[in-house]
């Protein structure tokens, strides 16, 4: 404990340390909704350490991507395991974010005085899809390359900036090396900035709002709701189950190793089974069981506007749910738009799956 | 006759089109005629793409007659000194011959054409039946069609590559047709469950060879068995190069032993497997003429037999524990470049048998041995470094879980003391 | 390390007893991502990552009229130095069953072994067996290498 000491000697801890003490972990059914948002951050944090390590041997271009992830696999030690983690952490880290999200959005735990921490929540989820769709191109294998023309394509198909948009993704009229250094750079350096700084925000408000329990359970004095300190007590309950994590993740990256597949050939015609990653699914899914024509638009464009004005609503719960923190009033408009929205989500992607 | 001939090809080649053809008289009249017949019987279906027609030739040109005396049958064919009607057998070289034995004239359609087939012709068999007077025997268009003649190279000729077999069993496969002649008629059954008929009539590789190829075509003649290896070695040509110069060879011509079918056969023709190298089993192919056991013949097969078995079985080793990695996620694409080189010697060294000298063919699997235990200890390396990974995730996990273990007794520990 | 500051007598020895074992356990699970990580920052054996070309070797090493097998990934291509001085590159397996072909000097054609396929100095098959041309490579010098790659035949 010397150089704690030390260190609190020179600049006071104090501050700190009340900080980390100042909030209360609600011991209650839902306390293991809790997990989530901790669990996600803790794949953030393997995504930077292993995306690190990847850049050391990465090698972005249409002549190396390819060769230098199979290199990373192949020559390099543990390259496989950094480069496994990576995928599998990447994929979980998506997953657990829609589940943190809705927990939340059952629990209602967006409403006031939470409005800021969920809408930086749903930045986080912008930015986690981000990262996702760019770094699935980057080993420049056939799937991820055509999964990027589709995903570009559907951007393109926004009324007036789609053009705009599909050209600056793809940094051309077509997905090219030049589309896969600039994936690179949001990947590595945007993202990371954004996400970064977003998730200090987020994580800010948590510490000084506390944990947000259910309206009826707010309704009961502080002194009848059992709770346990954020720090150290959670915090250990937080590391413990990150560490089981970290074991099925390591399981999964030896049991379950992702496939680099084949090369990306721009010529060669598209292979089967083209398919985004599985979060996209339901959007993919949607968009191909919509008509050609729909309306006056075209059936794409129709379905991209549904989905940005569903995700629109979606954002803006906060504000448009005006009950939310009232137990008594029992609208429950809200819940079954959140089970609409699962069930949807769900349903569209075992259809896409399946088909 | 043969300028007043090509005057008529250059009048009609330059202004060939329906009208012409429209004031043929025979063309109108007979076109008419057969479209009266029942749809099998009509002789003339292709007429319009009749290679002959295309660069202008007239039913004249063959049939004789004067295709300009419209609404007169008498005056275009009977009465007519140059008609002939239906070409007999028996003349049909002759009229064939008219034009294609005379290379200034057919240089004219094709500048590389040849010109001798008629020549040919009567060399073979057919040829010389027919001259004797025999006229069931094959004639140009029993091969090659009439009225609707298409080039060699149109997929629709009876003399196309995956056709030929077909064409010549019409007449060669029709036991009560071949019965005067006295041979087999079971060679395109036979033809077709062989490796050849396979590639061919199955695949449509018209790089393996059909009747022709071996018994040519125009001047079709049984080949000369007792150097069929000549014949073979147009394609098969290493095994030919072995052959000729081993020492069997030297015994077999001294016999007037078939060469290649002796072994292998002929119309039937498998893909030969390690099989008849197999002293003591049914498909001991030496057995034929040596005998099972204790000849230098066994002895020798049983030699060059243990080689390509132990290479092959090498290579089926390598190959599975390559896939096996490659299952468990690891990259050995490397590897199966090796195991494509074994795989290319093992193909030489079952070639080099045709040696007959186990010096030889012990020297053309070596290659393939380094090959494959280059592959084979690749894969080695590959399933060594998994489990090496297993252990080392092992070592990862409890680690953790140990951690695990101990922050769960603080924790508990934490809970006891409040 | 978590260490509390009250310090409740009766289970001391086994709250440090937990807290030592705990430390170690840290230390231990720190070592076992330390262990891979140093690893992973040694340069592999391979030090380059193999792009999509070969290198054929000098070209002093290609006389005028003669060939070269290398092997391109699992493949092997036959690097051709033609007696003008050109180079030109063809996968070297024949389009008939996979034997590896053979540059004829003499001939200036390309031959295949196995069923006497053949093929003229661009790929194109001229007789025997062979279904398809062979499929061309890219063949440059760079620095008095011939290096080969994929890709359209300028």
């Amino acid at each position: 404990m010397k150089i704690i000491d030390w260190i609190d000697e020179r600049i006071s801890l104090e501050a700190a340390r009340k900080f980390a003490k100042k909030k209360e972990v609600p011991v209650f059914y839902g306390t293991v909704w809790y997990y989530l948002g901790g669990v996600a951050l803790f794949l953030f944090i393997i995504q930077i350490f292993t995306g690190i390590m990847l850049t050391f041997y990465y090698q972005p271009g249409i002549n190396t991507a390819y060769e230098s992830v199979k290199f990373i696999v192949s020559k390099v030690s543990f390259g496989w395991l950094v480069r496994e983690m990576h995928s599998w952490s990447a994929n979980l880290f998506i997953l657990f974010i829609f589940l943190h999200m809705f927990t939340v959005f059952f629990a209602k735990a967006y409403r006031k005085p939470r409005e800021m921490t969920w809408l930086s929540g749903m930045l986080l989820l912008f930015v986690a899809l981000g990262f996702g769709f760019s770094g699935y191109l980057l080993p420049w294998n056939e799937l991820s390359y055509f999964a990027t023309r589709v995903g570009t394509e559907i951007a393109g198909a926004l009324p007036f900036v789609g053009d705009f948009i599909l050209k600056f993704l793809r940094a051309g009229d077509e997905v090219s090396g030049a589309t896969l250094t600039r994936f690179y750079g949001f990947h590595v350096a945007v993202l990371p900035l954004v996400a970064i700084l977003i998730l200090g925000v987020h994580l800010m408000l948590v510490q000084f709002q506390g944990m947000s329990v259910p309206p009826e359970l707010e309704q009961k004095p502080e002194k009848r709701r059992g709770s346990i300190p954020f720090f150290p007590n959670f915090v250990l309950r937080d590391v413990t189950v990150w560490l089981v994590v970290f074991n099925i993740i390591a399981l999964l990256a030896l049991f379950f190793p992702w496939e680099l597949g084949n090369k990306a050939d721009p010529l060669a015609p598209a292979p089967a089974g083209i398919r985004p990653e599985w979060y996209f699914m339901f959007m993919f899914q949607t968009l191909k069981q919509i008509p050609a024509h729909f309306l006056f638009m075209e059936g794409e464009l129709f379905g991209v506007l549904i989905f940005m004005i569903g995700g629109a609503i979606w954002m803006l719960v906060p504000f448009l749910d005006k009950h939310a923190g009232d137990p008594n009033f029992s609208d429950k408009k809200w819940n079954r738009v959140g089970i609409f929205a699962v069930a949807f989500i769900i349903v569209m992607t075992v259809w896409g799956y399946l088909v | 006759m043969k300028h007043v001939l090509t005057i008529t090809v250059l009048v009609f080649g330059t202004l060939l089109s329906g009208d012409v053809l429209r004031k043929d008289a025979c063309y109108a009249c007979h076109l008419a005629v057969d479209e009266d017949r029942d749809e099998d019987a009509r002789i003339m279906t292709h007429i319009d793409e009749d290679i002959h027609l295309q660069v202008g030739l007239s039913c004249a040109d063959c049939h004789g007659g004067d295709p300009t005396a419209f609404d007169d049958p008498d005056a275009a064919m009977w009465d007519n000194d140059t008609f002939i009607g239906a070409v007999p057998r028996e003349d049909q070289p002759d009229v064939c011959g008219k034009c294609h034995t005379d290379p200034n004239f057919m240089r004219q359609y094709t500048a590389s054409v040849r010109t001798d087939e008629i020549q040919q012709y009567w060399t073979s068999q057919h040829g010389k039946l027919l001259k004797e007077g025999n006229s069931k025997v094959a004639v140009c268009t029993s091969c090659h069609g009439v009225h609707g003649i298409f080039p060699k190279d149109d997929p629709r000729s009876p003399v196309y590559p995956t056709h030929v077999p077909e064409t010549c069993n019409s007449c060669h496969g029709n036991a009560d047709y071949m019965a005067e002649f006295n041979i087999p008629t079971d060679q395109f059954e036979k033809y077709q469950t062989s490796v050849h008929g396979k590639a061919l009539l199955e695949e449509n590789d018209i790089g393996a060879p059909a009747c022709n190829d071996c018994h040519g075509n125009h001047g079709a003649l049984p080949p000369d068995v007792v150097t069929i290896a000549d014949i073979c070695g147009t394609c098969h040509v290493n095994n030919r190069k072995l052959f000729i110069s081993s020492h069997l060879n030297y015994d077999m011509l001294e016999m007037g032993a078939k060469q290649c079918i002796e072994c292998h056969g002929n119309h039937g023709i498998q893909h030969p497997t390690d099989d008849l190298l197999k002293v003591g089993t049914q498909k001991f192919v030496c057995q034929s003429c040596h005998e099972q056991h204790g000849d230098k013949a066994a002895i020798l097969a049983t030699q060059m037999d243990s080689v390509i078995d132990s290479l092959s079985v090498r290579y089926e080793r390598a190959q599975k524990k390559i896939e096996h990695a490659e299952q468990l996620g690891m990259e050995v694409s490397d590897l199966y470049a090796d195991l494509d080189d074994s795989r290319r010697a093992l193909i030489q060294t079952r070639t080099s048998i045709h040696s007959f000298n186990f010096a030889t063919v012990q020297k053309t699997a070596e290659p393939g041995f380094k090959a494959t235990a280059n592959a084979l200890e690749g894969a080695q390396g590959a399933l060594a470094e998994y489990n090496q990974r297993r252990v080392n995730l092992f070592i990862m996990i409890m680690a953790a879980s140990f951690l695990v273990i101990m922050l769960i007794f603080k924790i508990k520990n934490m809970q006891k003391k409040s | 390390m978590m260490v509390d500051t009250e310090k409740p007598v009766q289970s001391k020895s086994r709250r440090t007893f937990i807290d030592n074992l705990l430390g170690v356990s840290v230390i231990a699970w720190l070592g076992t991502l330390f262990y891979p990580l140093i690893k992973y920052m040694v340069p592999p054996k391979v030090a380059n990552i193999s792009v999509n070309q070969v290198e054929a070797g000098l070209v002093a090493e290609f006389p005028n009229n003669s060939a070269k097998i290398v092997r391109f990934g699992r493949k092997p291509v036959i690097v051709i130095r033609k007696k003008n001085g050109e180079f030109t590159a063809l996968t070297a397996t024949c389009t008939h069953l996979d034997c590896t072909v053979q540059y004829l000097p003499d001939a200036g054609i390309i031959w295949c072994a196995c069923h006497n396929g053949k093929y003229d100095i661009n790929g194109n098959n001229i007789s025997g067996p062979p279904p398809r041309p062979l499929t061309r490579m890219v063949a440059e010098v760079q620095n008095d290498k011939v290096i080969v790659m994929k890709g359209e035949v300028a």
